[in-house]
């Protein structure tokens, strides 16, 4: 059970841009949230500030109450390029996930991923021979070798065709089921949002705040084709909507941030 | 990104023949020319003389044992100097690329003594090391430092940030990202600037030798020059080229299995 608590966190980078303003969010221990947005809406920056990669200007990040400080051993990332270490095999880069975990275990867990990824026997493989689809495929498995609590996903599949992406959303709900790691995920892909996610929060850019936050209460599996899909996806399309007129409308500056749902 | 699995572009071995007999074409065609022209009387031979007196020169001073001594002097120098300028290139190169205050206090004074032409040093390391092997291990150690060290620097500077944060997301860091992620990182760099280097080792032997040694492929060829021996010159000159080529090629394939993970066209020998 861990939480992961943002709060009030605000990011202006040295050149001036004001990435992320007084962003909040409280996500449930093996809840999966997707940030939806276009681009300069900071969904970036709040992935980045969470792995720890980047500092906020103001406010905090805190797992199970404790604020974080740089990167945190509970905390994963698949990245929107796969990044596999060139010079590692296959076999390597998923377990280089693994760094805290005992080596044994190490080498059981990484044989079994890789089996789960569907790329049983690649494992001596370079990244190099995988296509676009397979490397990412091996960046998750690199991401949940170490059990993670929280996996956080920065529009992993956008480069993806739609054939593999949806086994990949596939594959990775399998794995969260098994796993269940709270997911915090990033995508400017209602579809992908709608599919995946327990709530989804839509924001808005200049600066990056949120605009509304939504449950999904869709059953999984979920299906595509019925109609109570096809309203939840309207019901986010809208909320995408006036966030785009609010944006129209708005005087620079100053708009209130929504509560968290 | 390949979608596919992608063989490294190897030629087959019937093409790769045939690429090394069209090499050899012009090289053979202009000795036999040479051999022709000496022996027919069209040409004196002796400044330079044909491919068959070169050979029986190179056959004696094999037999007498005394090309082989030349040779291993020549080596042991070689081998020496580029460990040592190897070695302080490369770890220079990794301090001052990944640490900006070590760069920012060492980097210039080393980029001001590169602006030395290396074989300047020469007077000045006769004076401090004396006349004998110190002097010319340190010009040969200085000519593969520079090249070693800039490659390093630079390919240091050049590495991924992604891939720095997937080594930072991981839980590493420090000395961890240093081994796990920099370093496999600038290998490809790193080896083709000790190709560079060696090249340059073999250059400032060379000057090392001819500044005095009693022997040495380099001592060889002033000792051709004072006794008028063309073909003495040319025999070490040819030693020369093959010791070089060798010893790229040794480098090379100690390296290649540092490389295999690369997506490019292999480096040519």
């Amino acid at each position: 059970m861990t939480t992961l608590a943002i709060e009030n966190l605000s990011k202006t980078y040295a050149d001036g841009t004001e990435a992320l303003r007084d962003m909040s969010l409280l996500t449930h221990s093996g809840e999966i949230v997707a940030l939806l947005g276009g681009s300069g809406c900071g969904k970036t920056t709040l992935l980045r500030l969470t792995a720890g990669l980047d500092r906020p200007s103001a406010g905090a990040i805190a797992i199970d109450g404790n604020r974080m400080s740089g990167t945190h051993p509970a905390i994963s990332a698949v990245f929107q390029e796969p990044r596999l270490l060139p010079w590692l095999r296959v076999g390597g880069n998923i377990a280089f996930g693994g760094r805290r975990i005992d080596p044994v275990e190490r080498r059981r867990r990484t044989a079994a991923l890789l089996e789960r990824i569907g790329l049983a026997g690649y494992g001596t493989r370079w990244p190099k021979d995988l296509s676009g689809g397979q490397q990412q495929r091996v960046a998750i498995a690199r991401a949940l070798i170490g059990h993670p609590a929280i996996l956080l996903l920065d529009e992993p599949f956008s480069a993806l065709d739609a054939f593999t992406r949806a086994s990949l959303h596939e594959l990775l709900l399998d794995l969260w089921m098994e796993l269940r790691p709270t997911i915090l995920m990033v995508t400017h892909d209602v579809d992908e949002a709608v599919f995946l996610a327990d709530r989804v929060v839509v924001m808005r850019p200049r600066p990056g705040r949120v605009h509304a936050a939504m449950a999904i209460n869709l059953p999984r599996p979920r299906n595509k084709l019925t109609a109570e899909y096809d309203l939840t996806r309207r019901n986010v399309l809208r909320a995408i909507d006036r966030s785009l007129a609010a944006e129209r409308t708005a005087a620079a500056g100053g708009a209130t941030v929504s509560p968290w749902l | 990104m390949s979608a596919t699995p992608s063989p490294r572009p190897a030629p087959a071995r019937g093409e790769a023949l045939r690429s090394v007999a069209i090499a050899l074409i012009l090289p053979v065609a202009l000795c036999l020319a040479w051999e022709t022209a000496v022996r027919t009387g069209l040409a004196p031979g002796r400044l330079m003389p044909p491919p068959s007196r070169l050979f029986r020169t190179a056959v004696v001073l094999a037999a007498s044992g005394e090309l082989q001594t030349h040779v291993a002097a020549t080596m042991t120098r070689v081998a020496i100097g580029f460990g040592i300028g190897a070695a302080a290139g490369t770890l220079l190169g990794m301090l001052t690329g990944a640490n900006a205050p070590g760069r920012r206090l060492l980097d210039p004074s080393i980029q001001a003594l590169r602006a030395i032409p290396s074989i300047a040093w020469v007077p000045i390391f006769i004076l401090w090391l004396g006349i004998f092997e110190t002097s010319k291990l340190a010009l040969i150690a200085l000519g593969v430092f520079f090249p070693v060290y800039l490659g390093t620097l630079s390919a240091v500077q050049g590495v991924d940030r992604k891939l720095i944060e997937v080594g930072q997301v991981f839980g590493f860091s420090g000395l961890g990202i240093m081994l796990r992620i920099t370093w496999p990182a600038v290998l490809p760099i790193w080896v083709a600037s000790l190709r560079s280097g060696l090249g340059l080792g073999f250059m400032f032997v060379v000057a090392a030798e001819l500044m005095g040694a009693s022997e040495g492929l380099g001592y060889l060829l002033l000792d051709g020059q004072q006794m008028g021996r063309a073909d003495t010159i040319l025999v070490a000159m040819i030693v020369f080229a093959l010791l070089g080529k060798l010893s790229d090629g040794v480098l090379v394939a100690l390296t290649a299995p540092l490389l295999r993970w690369q997506d490019t066209v292999r480096a040519q020998l």
